[in-house]
């Protein structure tokens, strides 16, 4: 008990009375070695988040209902659109029939029917406009035009990527090449029906792989290029918005219990090119991480071994007068630590109340949309556990160095 | 008290060793105050430093109170040196971020887990005349007081032993005398036994012996006409 005392007490007075400037520069030099290991898996984080957002705001919504494996389309669609809505907790449900289809822009030009031209083979979606911007945020992207009507029948929104022109990122010879709202398309569909439309709308989600390559048009209108009435009760899939505070499980079971005829997904087993980008970073993460705690910890290694080389007569005296080796340790590894807490402190003071709000009013405008900072409890329990370690081994190698030298050799340096 | 027998130190190895020791043997008693002295070169700091557990010799053996301290392991050693040997160094070595109390009470804290040790060190530093300095820190005081406080230091766990390596080497005249005067206060009423490496002839005359050393060798010893504690009981 009085060896630990008497560490803290060192400790106490060395950190007290010593050189202002070395605490002042230590304890700098933690705060920022703190706040730079949160930030990084932050601004990754927030990579990440904004990514799975678009997927579900864009893509999935965030439970998807698929048709059984042995079966094409989803059957009773209204029924089952009726069944899902009842369950708290679910703020949108919208159905989806998808095709195929080989899209032309200015086919009357073209000199023979080999010609290519502007054309290309995408994803076209029959939606319920009404029903899908409960679930999906495309309508709010529209960059020229406007989004579908639930009468529109000879009218189609394309995905940027589809449409092509300045504010695609593809290459211009994989889109449509410059298609404009008013412009006329040609569709031809897997079963051979080909429509002509008029370009209604032009909507960019920053989506990185799928959406902006996406053409909708109204289920009304693909059920009848899919040439049976019944398709108009068919579905390829449901999306399904959830609100706060349930969880993705939870409606899956819920829906599961209903008896339905269908696979029950969370958007996250649809987000797999997303996961291994996300793995990516955190392994990017880690590795900047690491550097900083190495940076963080060979500066407080200096700091220390200065102010142990300093020290050095002084702790010989301790030793002389019969002070355990423990005790000294002890009192430098106390003073790390001390270091460490008040780089934690201060540096998590200037991540919430400076840095953090700052990227909340103005976030990063990166190509794959607005990224703001995510910092989840593992980021930070990381950090604080990590430049604990890295203070204790930078304050307990200089001063086991200057300790095991002999009494005599650290009071009068022969 | 202390008895030692056949010492030997040797620094380095082959044509380059430096032969600091060569065989001292010598006995000092409870109580007395005992000079260590020499030219320079002849051992006398060596010799503290190994009587001390400071440092350990090549060969030979050291008895306190028939306990053979040389066999200690390095742990046994330090709490050895905190229990029963006090120490004052030649130059000033009070932490400097400490107040004079807080250096004085430094090495009990281990010892005493309450808080008597600081009454102790209160009254320690009224003996050795510092009782109006307590909350002054070593850079606030003259270095005959920081030489009085390291006493003050040295003694705060009643050690059997008062070891002094030139205490007075540092200081002027006037403070080399009131340290002196001192150690004989602390020999002749509390009857501590005291071991001090000096070069200072006059010293002489303050200790009841002088052990004189040459070229790493006990030279001769010779008695004081100071009656200390050790002579009047003997």
């Amino acid at each position: 008990m009085g060896n630990l005392k008497l560490a803290l007490f060192l400790a106490f007075k060395s950190i007290i009375k010593g050189n202002r400037w070395a605490l002042i520069l230590i304890i700098l030099v933690m705060s920022l070695s703190f706040v730079n290991l949160l930030l990084t898996p932050s601004i990754l984080s927030g990579v990440t988040n904004t990514l799975n957002q678009q997927q579900i705001d864009t893509l999935y919504g965030n439970i998807i209902v698929d048709p059984p494996p042995t079966e094409h389309y989803l059957g009773h669609v209204s029924l089952i659109e009726r069944k899902i809505e009842q369950i708290p907790g679910i703020t949108g449900v919208s159905s989806h029939l998808n095709s195929e289809a080989f899209m032309e822009y200015q086919w009357k030009e073209k000199d023979s029917p080999s010609d290519k031209g502007e054309s290309g083979t995408w994803s076209v979606i029959g939606i319920d406009p009404s029903r899908e911007v409960n679930v999906t945020t495309i309508h709010e992207h529209i960059i020229q035009g406007s989004y579908l009507d639930g009468n529109d029948r000879d009218e189609i929104v394309l995905g940027v990527e589809i449409a092509g022109g300045d504010k695609a990122q593809t290459a211009d010879f994989l889109t449509l090449q410059g298609v404009k709202v008013g412009d006329e398309v040609r569709l031809t569909y897997p079963n051979g029906v080909q429509r002509e439309y008029q370009v209604k709308g032009i909507f960019q989600a920053k989506e990185m792989t799928q959406a902006d390559r996406l053409a909708f048009v109204t289920k009304k209108e693909i059920a009848s290029v899919l040439g049976r009435q019944v398709y108009g009760d068919r579905a390829s899939q449901i999306l399904i918005r959830t609100g706060q505070g349930v969880t993705a499980n939870q409606i899956i079971q819920e829906i599961s219990s209903l008896g339905i005829n269908a696979e029950v997904r969370s958007w996250s087993e649809y987000g797999g090119a997303v996961g291994g980008i996300v793995s990516s970073f955190d392994v990017i993460a880690s590795l900047i991480g690491t550097i900083g705690l190495v940076v963080a910890g060979i500066v407080m290694f200096i700091v220390i071994y200065i102010n142990v080389i300093n020290k050095r007569r002084q702790i010989g005296i301790l030793r002389a007068i019969g002070i355990k080796r423990d005790v000294i340790i002890g009192s430098y590894l106390t003073q790390a630590i001390f270091y460490a807490i008040l780089g934690i402190v201060f540096g998590g003071l200037i991540f919430g109340y400076v840095i953090q709000p700052y990227f909340e009013f103005h976030p990063l405008d990166l190509p794959l949309g607005q990224v703001s900072l995510v910092v989840g409890a593992l980021t930070i329990s990381s950090a604080v556990l990590g430049l604990l370690i890295a203070a204790v081994l930078a304050g307990f190698i200089p001063v086991i160095s200057i300790i095991r030298q002999r009494i005599i050799q650290a009071i009068w340096g022969n | 008290m202390i008895s030692v027998e056949n010492l030997y130190k040797t620094y380095g190895h082959g044509s380059a060793a430096t032969h600091a020791l060569k065989g001292i043997n010598l006995e000092i008693e409870s109580g007395e105050f005992v000079a260590i002295m020499g030219r320079s070169g002849s051992g006398k700091s060596t010799l503290l430093h190994i009587l001390g557990l400071l440092d350990v010799p090549t060969s030979g053996g050291i008895l306190v109170d028939q306990k053979n301290v040389l066999k200690l392991n390095e742990g046994e050693k330090a709490r050895f040196r905190l229990e029963k040997l006090g120490y004052v160094f030649q130059e000033y070595s009070l932490l400097p971020e400490m107040t004079i109390l807080e250096n004085v009470y430094v090495p009990a804290v281990c010892l005493d887990g309450k808080n008597g040790y600081r009454k102790r060190a209160s009254e320690l530093l009224e003996i050795v005349g510092l009782g109006e300095r307590l909350k002054h820190y070593p850079n606030q005081v003259s270095g005959g007081e920081q030489q009085r406080a390291s006493i003050a230091r040295a003694l705060i766990n009643r050690p059997k032993i008062l070891f002094a390596d030139e205490p007075t080497a540092s200081l002027d005249i006037a403070s080399a005398k009131v340290v002196l005067e001192l150690f004989k206060k602390l020999n002749r009423e509390m009857g501590q036994t005291i071991v001090m490496v000096t070069h200072e002839p006059e010293d002489e005359r303050h200790v009841n012996r002088v052990i004189w050393l040459r070229d790493g060798l006990v030279d001769k010893e010779t008695k004081s006409e100071y009656m200390g504690e050790y002579q009047k009981s003997s």
